[in-house]
Formats: C-alpha cells, sequence, structure tokens
C-alpha cells in the first residue's frame, strides 16, 4: 500500500481510472468500424505534433492536439475514397507520421532523445496535476457524448447504409468521432506512449465483447475489465519496476488470452451438457 | 404521389456506363419489382435512388414527405445483409428496437407503442423467441429474418429492399410477400424490391421493372424494359 503514499502514484491511479472509462468508449466504436488501426495511425502521426511543439517552441500537447485532429479529417476522407483498401493509406500515414516525427525531431536543438522517448514510451508515473484534469474532461466529454449519442451510433456502427437512409449525417458523425479519438491519443499518448496508446483503447473493448451479447453492457464490462487491468498493471510496474504502459498492456492481452480460453471452455462445457 | 422517381438517369463507374436511360416511379401505395440478370447493376440503381451513389446523368429523388405530409421514413435493406459485422455485440430485440429509432426517437426513450412494434415486427418473421440471442451466433437465413423485422419495426412509408428473401425457405418468402402485399394494398406503403424470384412474386407486385442488357453498347451496360401492369392508384 505504500505506493498510495506518493502523489505521483496517486495521479496515475486517477489517471488510470479515467483512462479505463474513456478506453471502451472509444474502443468498441472503433473495433466495430474496423478502424483499429487508425488509433494506431493516429498514435504514430500524434508524435508529428510533439515534434512540432519542440520545434516551434510551443506547448506539444496544444500542437498535436492541432496535428491529431487535422489526420483525423483527413483519414476519414480516404477511409471512403479508398473503402476496399484503405489500410494501405493508414500504413503509409504510421509510417510517413513516424518518419516525419523523427526528421523533424532532427531539427530540434539539444538532445531531445530523451523527450522522444516519452513520448513513444510513455510514462503515467510522470502525470501532472494538469494532465489528470485534462483526462478528467476528456473522460466527461466522452461519457456524455456516449449517451446522448448511443442510439446514432449504434446505427452507424451496424451499417453506415443503412444509417444513411435512416436520415443520419453519416459523413459529419464520422469525423466527429474520428477527432474524439484523435483527441483522446493525443491526451492519453504522453502516458501510454505512441506505441501502446492504441492496445490501451482497443483491448478493453476487445475483451469486454466476448464476455456480453449486450451491446450497452459491452462498454459497462470494458470498463471493469479496463480498471482492473490498468490497476493491476500499474501495480505490478510499481513492485516489478517495469515500464507502466507495456505493463499495463501485457495485463490485458493476457486478460485477453485467458477469456478467450474462458470462453471456449464454457462453450465446451454447454455443447457437452447439453446446455442451450 | 410519386415516393420515388427517376428520370433519365444513366450512372456510370469511372468511364465504363452500367445504367442508361433509366426512368421510372414508385408510388405510394404501390409494389414494385426491379429484376435482371447477374450484374445487371440492380443494387447500384437503388443505391443511386437512396443517394449513396451520384447519378452521372439524370436524376432520382424520393419524397421527402409521405402522403400525410409528414417526414418519409425509409426501411432499406442492402444486399447480403447476413454477412455484415458478424461480431456486432447486440441481441436480436435491441437490434430491432434500433429500427423505431428513426421514428423520432434518436433521443428519446423507446416507449409502449414502440413495444408493440417491435413484438409485432419479430412474430412477423416468427424471431421473438429468439429475441435475446446475440445477433452474430444467427445463421444467415435467421440474420436475413431479424434485418426484415428491423424495417418492420420501422413502419417504414418507403421499403427498399435488395433481395431480402436469400436464404429464406419457400414458405417464409411468401408469408413475407403477403406481408409487403398487405403493407403496400391497406396501409398505403411504397415498396421497390430487387429480387430473383419475380415467378413466385408476380401475382403480389404491381408492377415489375426488367433490367436488360443494351444491345448497341459495347459495355456491360443496362436499360429498362418495364412490364407495366395496371397500377392501382390508392393514394
Amino acid at each position: 500500500m505504500e505506493m498510495f503514499f506518493y502523489g505521483f502514484m496517486q495521479r496515475a491511479f486517477q489517471a488510470s481510472l479515467l483512462i479505463a472509462i474513456i478506453a471502451p468508449i472509444l474502443g468498441l466504436f472503433l473495433i466495430l468500424r474496423r478502424q483499429s488501426l487508425m488509433a494506431d495511425t493516429l498514435s504514430h502521426v500524434s508524435l508529428v505534433g510533439i515534434a512540432l511543439g519542440f520545434l516551434l517552441n510551443l506547448n506539444p500537447t496544444f500542437t498535436t492536439l492541432i496535428v491529431v485532429m487535422v489526420v483525423a479529417v483527413i483519414l476519414e476522407y480516404l477511409r471512403i475514397e479508398f473503402k476496399s483498401y484503405s489500410e494501405v493509406s493508414l500504413a503509409i500515414l504510421m509510417s510517413g507520421g513516424l518518419a516525419l516525427a523523427l526528421v523533424l525531431m532532427s531539427f530540434v536543438d539539444g538532445g531531445t532523445n530523451t523527450s522522444i522517448d516519452q513520448f513513444l514510451f510513455g510514462s503515467i508515473v510522470t502525470i501532472s496535476p494538469e494532465q489528470v484534469q485534462i483526462l478528467a474532461a476528456l473522460c466527461v466529454i466522452s461519457v456524455v457524448m456516449y449517451f446522448v449519442f448511443r442510439k446514432p451510433m449504434y446505427v452507424l456502427t451496424f451499417d453506415e447504409d443503412t444509417a444513411f437512409t435512416a436520415g443520419l449525417p453519416v459523413r459529419l458523425m464520422s469525423i466527429c468521432f474520428n477527432v474524439l479519438v484523435g483527441v483522446a491519443i493525443a491526451v492519453i499518448m504522453p502516458i501510454a506512449g505512441s506505441l501502446l496508446v492504441s492496445a490501451i483503447l482497443i483491448l478493453p473493448a476487445a475483451i469486454a465483447m466476448r464476455m456480453s451479447k449486450h451491446f450497452d453492457y459491452v462498454i459497462l464490462v470494458g470498463i471493469v475489465i479496463g480498471i482492473i487491468g490498468m490497476l493491476s498493471g500499474l501495480s505490478v510496474s510499481y513492485y516489478a519496476g517495469t515500464p507502466a504502459g507495456a505493463t499495463i498492456a501485457l495485463v490485458f492481452i493476457a486478460l485477453f488470452v485467458v477469456t478467450s480460453i474462458g470462453k471456449q471452455a464454457a462453450k465446451q462445457f454447454r455443447k457437452k451438457n447439453d446446455i442451450v | 404521389m410519386h415516393y420515388i422517381e427517376v428520370e433519365n438517369l444513366s450512372f456510370r463507374y469511372e468511364d465504363e456506363p452500367v445504367l442508361q436511360n433509366i426512368d421510372f416511379t414508385v408510388d405510394a401505395g404501390e409494389f414494385v419489382i426491379l429484376t435482371g440478370e447477374n450484374g445487371a447493376a440492380k443494387s447500384t440503381l437503388l443505391r443511386n435512388i437512396l443517394g449513396l451513389l451520384k447519378p452521372s446523368t439524370g436524376f432520382a429523388k424520393i419524397s421527402p414527405v409521405n402522403v400525410r405530409n409528414e417526414k418519409l421514413a425509409i426501411g432499406y435493406i442492402p444486399q447480403q445483409v447476413a454477412s455484415y459485422n458478424a461480431g456486432f455485440p447486440s441481441t436480436v430485440l435491441e437490434l430491432v428496437q434500433s429500427g423505431r429509432y428513426q421514428r423520432g426517437k434518436w433521443f428519446k426513450r423507446l416507449d409502449k407503442e414502440d413495444d408493440v412494434h417491435v413484438k409485432r415486427a419479430l412474430d412477423s418473421v416468427g424471431m421473438w423467441d429468439q429475441r435475446n440471442k446475440k445477433v452474430g451466433d444467427l445463421s444467415g437465413g435467421q440474420k436475413q429474418r431479424i434485418s426484415l423485422a428491423r424495417i418492420f419495426a420501422t413502419d417504414p412509408d418507403l421499403f427498399v429492399l435488395d433481395e431480402p428473401t436469400t436464404g429464406m425457405d419457400i414458405e417464409s418468402r411468401t408469408q413475407f410477400y403477403e406481408l409487403l402485399k398487405h403493407n403496400s394494398e391497406f396501409h398505403g406503403k411504397g415498396i421497390l424490391m430487387v429480387t430473383h424470384d419475380h415467378e413466385d412474386i408476380k401475382q403480389y407486385a404491381d408492377r415489375h421493372i426488367h433490367l436488360v442488357r443494351k444491345e448497341d453498347s459495347p459495355w456491360r451496360c443496362f436499360s429498362m424494359d418495364s412490364c407495366k401492369e395496371p397500377s392501382k392508384p390508392h393514394y
């Protein structure tokens, strides 16, 4: 329990709880819209924002937000234009974003390797009170938007053509969702790291989808999974001295494997005992 | 009253024309079937009508209002409905309830009237007992039936259906056609349905539009051959 006496760990736990609420809300829609790779792309491209921040001597969080929002809109355009092979444009943007970020970083004076490392791998224990406040605001926005737009998003996610004929502004909704994901990635990235942010967003929802057949319950189960994964990962990383973001991602993967095996075993059991 | 109006519509994919000179209307209370060989651009025509694709020339428009001057509600079933989003985490009941959202319930709770529509829709396709099953666990034919239930729950003014009976047995198909006929005849619904099943459905439909390949075109380009039978202008 000693870890709770440290201010940085208290903030880390607060941030973890907030991320655990945000992640399944965004993650579920990302998975169902087959945009899991988009989260990865945005997290790589967000490094350009970090590099621009250092280069222009601006707050990197601010420049990242701008860059990620612009790219989120571009991604929606590419998704529509290259519907049948949209992963190609994602792959180009992902590697292009990382390459551009590294080139821009080389123009920044002084040693920036530490800084870029921090954004690549993240550091939840160095989180500032301001970052916790921004996360809290993002959490409130995500939850409110989920409750307000749950029904339109359900139909949009089920089938875009059906949503369009039902009179929903499909394009606008998609862009707004992408921008929200972009903002979430920009805010979570310094904490979880560019390389792991998409895993933290996607995995709780992916696990919850295997455990619940009700749409709303998936989000709730995802939040519970998120809390278990984030808090246990953080605790393990504290005692084992391992990187927090990586440990959390590994805990989520372990949970995914365990629930998959458990579900398969339950299925076999039901089949064996003829339970419908 | 025209619910669908298509005038001199042509459509091309890049340089290749696939539809030319299409003209027809679908009125309130009219049941129209659209047929043609495989690849005859039937789905493309529906997508032009719905605004999912843009015609190269001419136009296709859907009336913004119904015969009561209220906002017209469209019920659309795309082709190969059984294949989409197999892992979608939703029960049959939730999916069919979502058909009610476009009836002014995007931001409101569903009420008792909605429950009645949902129950009736699920009963009409024989899926009420399966309402708590996960959508992804259903067979292709069952998925087809719940997508039909979903639009019956919407109770739209205009049905646009793209081969909706794929995977259904003859008995279910007949029941479905009778239900559509009842909806057009007694409730004034407009229906445009793509089908390969035109022999079975002939006795129910008011009009049959057949897309035929244009003989003078080097492309696989289709135009209309409309066998117009006396239509019943109730509305």
